[in-house]
């Protein structure tokens, strides 16, 4: 018998295929960002058209976060919004990356009630599928 | 001679001269109500507010509808018109979220304005609590928030709001109690509705002792899920007299949007939000030619104890980072200085969006409101929130013409 291997339960992301540089990214366990040819500002969530104040630009080069980062804001999660989450008490978190962007997030390897508002943390990546790498955060220590 | 840029000022002239106004409006019961339909909901709120005003059904020559949440349609306005009986010369689906209801108003206004339709039935009503499916409010979930880059991290609809909360209460130095005291005012005041779903006695110390849901939002600063119907009927003192109906509308002062974000992650701060809210609140103001200062009755999406303590700072009723220590203070109590929602709001009469608020301003304007009735207002502001504090509509109505 193979070794079964546990298939992942909770809600996958709703892939747009002009995204698809930052989930390669995350898979290399890389955080990568869109950038804009035209304002050379970076931006998040990623998208098919630079939202900046007029640009319509379309071109991106993607660069590397720096990973480090504050919580903006935070709420301990005691329900979930899927079955595959009952049981679970799990840190839903506007992250605040150093780079100048927000991203929602999960904050990890901590007790969740211990988070704070202006908690240092830097990025974690888990491999939640062979398709899907997500960024995560944890305090830094 | 050159054209002109049409404007604020036009909207207000087209208002003054065409006196439009809401002229009839029906609840129908609200709760748990297993065996009706989404549509059977619509009818009835429909008749009501028809039978209210006085009118035929053959009078109707506009139709705005919004959605259901049980039973999606493709072109839900006219899928109405044609259940109900009606050939509108003008038909609209809103589908803004919780900013529909009001909007709907602004868009019967318009749609007036310009002489597509006489006499505008607004109407909404859904059988939620009953029949939406767990995977129904799965993707209602999802739907609300990004669903590549939010919600794979688990993230709530009241998890959202809560989000907000705690940057809230991190900027104003809040605490628990200020949002709990908002839940508890609502639940006073769904006591005197008739039609209120939640009427059992609510203390503080209920809503501070209840299970965190999403830190730090209880089950009590989450609104309820009811099925039920509303509506409310759209024209001018012109139509109403030819019709010979038997009172004046309530008078339509000013309207205005205004938007924040769709998605959090697209949220820089909460002065964008605040931002938003006052766009839509001035923007009223300036049509109606008032102030906050001439608001006697206020009427503010609580889908969240945390939404109306946003908006009342945002419409600049209290001044930012005071909304919390107001609501705690009884301020906004009936008998209070800043009387709000006077129906027990989504928090604990319904949630129709914010139908029930058009229609609650409406009875409170006509003296109509027995024992929640506050002390002869003469004008009530009226605002709604769609997704999560996202896009806001904000409108005036007065028991006086514009003048």
């Amino acid at each position: 018998m193979s070794e079964e291997k546990v298939e992942y339960a909770k809600p996958l992301p709703d892939f747009r295929p002009e995204t698809k540089p930052f989930w390669d990214g995350t898979k290399e366990h890389k955080l990568l960002l869109p950038k804009c040819k035209e304002t050379g500002k970076v931006f998040f969530y990623p998208r098919a058209i630079s939202p900046f104040p007029n640009s319509t630009n379309m071109d991106f080069d993607w660069v590397e976060s720096s990973g480090k980062g504050k919580v903006w804001t935070y709420s301990v999660h005691y329900m979930g919004p899927t079955k595959a989450y009952k049981g679970e008490t799990y840190v839903v978190a506007m992250i605040e990356l150093d780079d100048g962007v927000k991203m929602m997030s999960n904050v990890v390897d901590c007790d969740p009630e211990s988070v704070t508002i202006g908690m240092e943390v830097e990025v974690v990546f888990e491999d939640a599928t062979d398709e899907v790498t997500f960024a995560k955060f944890k305090p830094v220590q | 001679m050159g054209t002109q840029i049409p404007n604020i000022e036009d909207t207000r002239e087209l208002l003054k001269k065409n006196q439009i106004g809401i002229i009839g409006v029906g609840e129908t019961e609200q709760g748990k109500i297993p065996g009706k339909s989404s549509f059977h909901f619509l009818s009835e709120a429909s008749k009501i507010a028809i039978e209210d005003a006085g009118l035929n059904k053959s009078d109707v020559d506009g139709i705005i509808t919004a959605f259901s949440l049980v039973e999606e349609t493709f072109m839900h306005c006219t899928t109405f018109a044609d259940y109900i009986g009606i050939n509108p010369k003008y038909f609209e689906s809103v589908a803004i979220g919780g900013a529909t209801a009001v909007w709907m108003t602004a868009a019967a206004a318009m749609a007036i304005n310009s002489g597509q339709a006489e006499v505008v039935l607004c109407v909404r009503g859904d059988n939620t609590l009953s029949g939406i499916s767990s995977t129904g409010m799965i993707a209602l979930i999802r739907e609300m928030c990004h669903g590549e880059f939010e919600y794979p991290f688990g993230l709530t609809t009241p998890g959202g709001y809560a989000l907000m909360a705690q940057r809230y209460l991190h900027e104003s130095k809040g605490t628990r109690e200020h949002l709990a005291s908002v839940a508890v005012t609502m639940r006073q005041h769904a006591q005197l509705k008739e039609n209120a779903m939640n009427k059992d006695d609510l203390t503080m110390d209920d809503v501070m002792g209840a299970r965190l849901l999403a830190s730090p939002l209880t089950k009590f600063d989450c609104s309820i899920i009811s099925d039920g119907g509303a509506a409310f009927i759209v024209t001018t003192a012109a139509k109403a007299k030819e019709l010979g109906l038997k009172r004046d509308p309530i008078y339509l002062h000013g309207m205005g949007q205004g938007f924040s974000h769709q998605y959090l992650t697209s949220c820089e701060d909460l002065d964008q939000i605040y931002g938003a809210i006052q766009k839509s609140g001035d923007k009223a103001f300036k049509t109606a030619g008032m102030t906050n200062q001439d608001v006697d009755i206020t009427f503010l999406y609580d889908c969240f104890t945390i939404t109306t303590l946003l908006e009342l700072e945002g419409l600049g009723i209290v001044p930012k980072g005071h909304a919390g220590a107001a609501a705690l203070e009884g301020r906004l109590h009936k008998d209070a200085d800043i009387p709000l929602n006077t129906n027990g709001g989504l928090l604990s009469q319904a949630h129709l969006g914010a139908m029930h608020h058009v229609v609650e301003a409406v009875l409170q304007l006509r003296g109509e409101a027995g024992e929640r009735q506050v002390k002869d207002p003469n004008v009530a502001l009226v605002h709604g929130n769609g997704g999560i504090v996202s896009a806001h509509s904000t409108i005036l109505l007065g028991n006086e013409p514009l003048s």
